[in-house]
């Protein structure tokens, strides 16, 4: 069972991916609705995580790039998620990209892996 | 035919015609779209134009001329900023006149020592849109020199044909703006569609998966679909900007005021909150009011509801807001045998989205829901 985290700024849609993440198996070890949440949350991290899904745009201009960064320097892998069809930045060639609207035949490959790097 | 006839007569004119020159400076500045542009032509013709051995492009800049641009023998002096009140240029721009100085050294209106270093003997110096002058063109000579009423001439049609390079380059930047801004539009558009089909996808699942019947999943869905339709209604109203929470609780409880007796009081500081906030919040809210009209104080006559809120801490310190919904004068509360999609909004939504706490307690005299956050970039004091 992965232990994830989710970051995702709108409440009813993170409602819905951790009922999806739920579904599929996953324990979620966190859920956060912004940056400085989420970078609080890894401050206290205690190496327990195979994986983070990213919401890429938080609102206000803001983006999960510099999580991605720590999660990055723990060696957690993770996926991003996107409403905007490309991702504002070339620095993550090899991570997954799941376009919004989310399905759980988008989440099944990207939790699928997790399983298997934990 | 009037064309040919037309070419004609240019074909007449002799290339090194200074006529000749201020009609090729007219074309250039016809397609000129910007300042710098504009400045570009101006030094590349107006001493031809002028016959004269320098000239300058300076543009008034409140209550300085800046000199912009030049081409002369030796160096005058580009970049360089003067109070309008110590040169010549902010003399003819103060006065929307020519000013005619055949020798500088007999001219109260020269500042010497600015010229010592110069070449300059002589100078004409013309405001462009003597009603209005916002910038001027300067000729220089080595030497001691009367212009003639022709040279005169042409330097005044040079500065009218330049003034209306000036104006066109406006009205480009200002064309070039709004098409920005509809592309910016357009791309915010697109974003917020795709934001509310994705938080309607959200709705549908999470109601579906608690609906005991399709006939239960019509209500709550179209109650939802209906509370997030209105939030949209009012953000619009602000042109997606802040929205006050005082105004998203007022909408948010409207389809819910028309049961007679009842007592519901809102009050609060002005709170502003940013759109996403203001949809989380409406959307709380609707649950809540939804939850109150089935079992709660707004089911019976003679319930009261208290919304209130106040924010804690003074300014420039660390800021709290405390969110609080009081339910009165209702049937008893029972405790619900499992928390819904609805509980976990009214408790998660906001809260998550502003990094605060929610809290629903279903105590026996009332329903209450407190929230507290910390103010920031999405909740503030307005």
């Amino acid at each position: 069972m992965p232990r994830v985290i989710l970051v995702e700024d709108e409440p009813l849609v993170a409602m819905m991916m951790e009922d999806l993440l739920l579904d599929l198996g996953c324990e979620i070890a966190g859920s956060f609705g912004s940056l400085g949440a989420a970078m609080a949350w890894l401050g206290s991290f205690d190496g327990g995580l195979d994986g983070a899904l990213l919401d890429v745009n938080l609102g206000g201009g803001e983006t999960v790039f510099p999580l991605a960064e720590a999660l990055r320097a723990r060696g957690v892998p993770f996926a991003f998620a996107t409403g905007y069809g490309v991702l504002p930045s070339d620095a993550y060639p090899e991570t997954p990209l799941i376009h919004k609207p989310v399905d759980e035949g988008q989440l099944l490959p990207v939790v699928q892996a997790f399983a298997a790097a934990a | 035919m009037l064309e040919a006839v037309a070419q004609d007569e240019l074909a007449e004119l002799d290339p090194q015609d200074p006529v000749f020159t201020l009609v090729e400076m007219i074309e250039a500045l016809s397609a000129a779209h910007t300042v710098e542009e504009i400045a570009a032509v101006v030094r590349g013709f107006a001493r031809r134009v002028a016959g004269a051995d320098g000239v300058t492009f300076v543009l008034r800049d409140g209550d300085h001329c800046l000199y912009l641009d030049e081409d002369a023998i030796a160096p005058l002096w580009k970049g360089r900023r003067f109070p309008l009140e110590t040169c010549i240029s902010g003399w003819a721009m103060l006065n929307g006149r020519t000013a005619v100085i055949p020798d500088i050294r007999s001219d109260p209106r020269i500042p010497q020592d600015v010229y010592a270093a110069t070449f300059v003997r002589s100078l004409v110096m013309t405001p462009v849109r003597p009603k209005d002058p916002i910038a001027a063109i300067g000729a220089y000579w080595a030497r001691r020199h009367t212009p003639s009423q022709e040279e005169l001439a042409r330097l005044q049609v040079m500065a009218r044909a330049t003034a209306t390079a000036l104006v066109n380059a406006e009205i480009h930047a200002s064309l070039s703006e709004t098409l920005e801004r509809r592309q910016f539009l357009l791309r915010e558009l697109d974003h917020r569609c795709k934001n509310t089909l994705a938080a309607i996808q959200a709705i549908a699942d999470q109601t579906l998966r608690r609906a005991p019947s399709p006939s239960h999943f019509v209500e709550a869905f179209n109650g939802r679909i209906g509370a997030l339709s209105r939030a949209h209604e009012l953000l619009t109203k602000e042109a997606w900007g802040n929205a006050a929470l005082a105004d998203v609780v007022g909408q948010a409880l409207t389809p819910f005021c028309g049961v007679g007796g009842l007592q519901i009081a809102v009050s609060g500081p002005r709170v502003a909150l940013a759109p996403e906030t203001a949809v989380a919040m409406h959307m709380t809210v609707h649950e809540l009011a939804v939850n109150a009209t089935k079992y709660g104080a707004l089911s019976v006559e003679g319930g009261r509801l208290d919304v209130s809120w106040h924010v804690e801490g003074a300014r420039g310190g660390p800021q709290m807001l405390e969110f609080r919904w009081l339910e009165g004068g209702g049937p008893p509360v029972k405790q619900p045998r499992a928390r819904g999609f609805g509980s976990r909004l009214i408790e998660q939504g906001v809260a998550k989205e502003l990094g605060g706490e929610g809290k629903i307690l279903f105590e026996p005299e009332g329903v209450q829901f407190r929230l507290r956050a910390p103010l920031s970039g999405r909740i503030s004091l307005a």
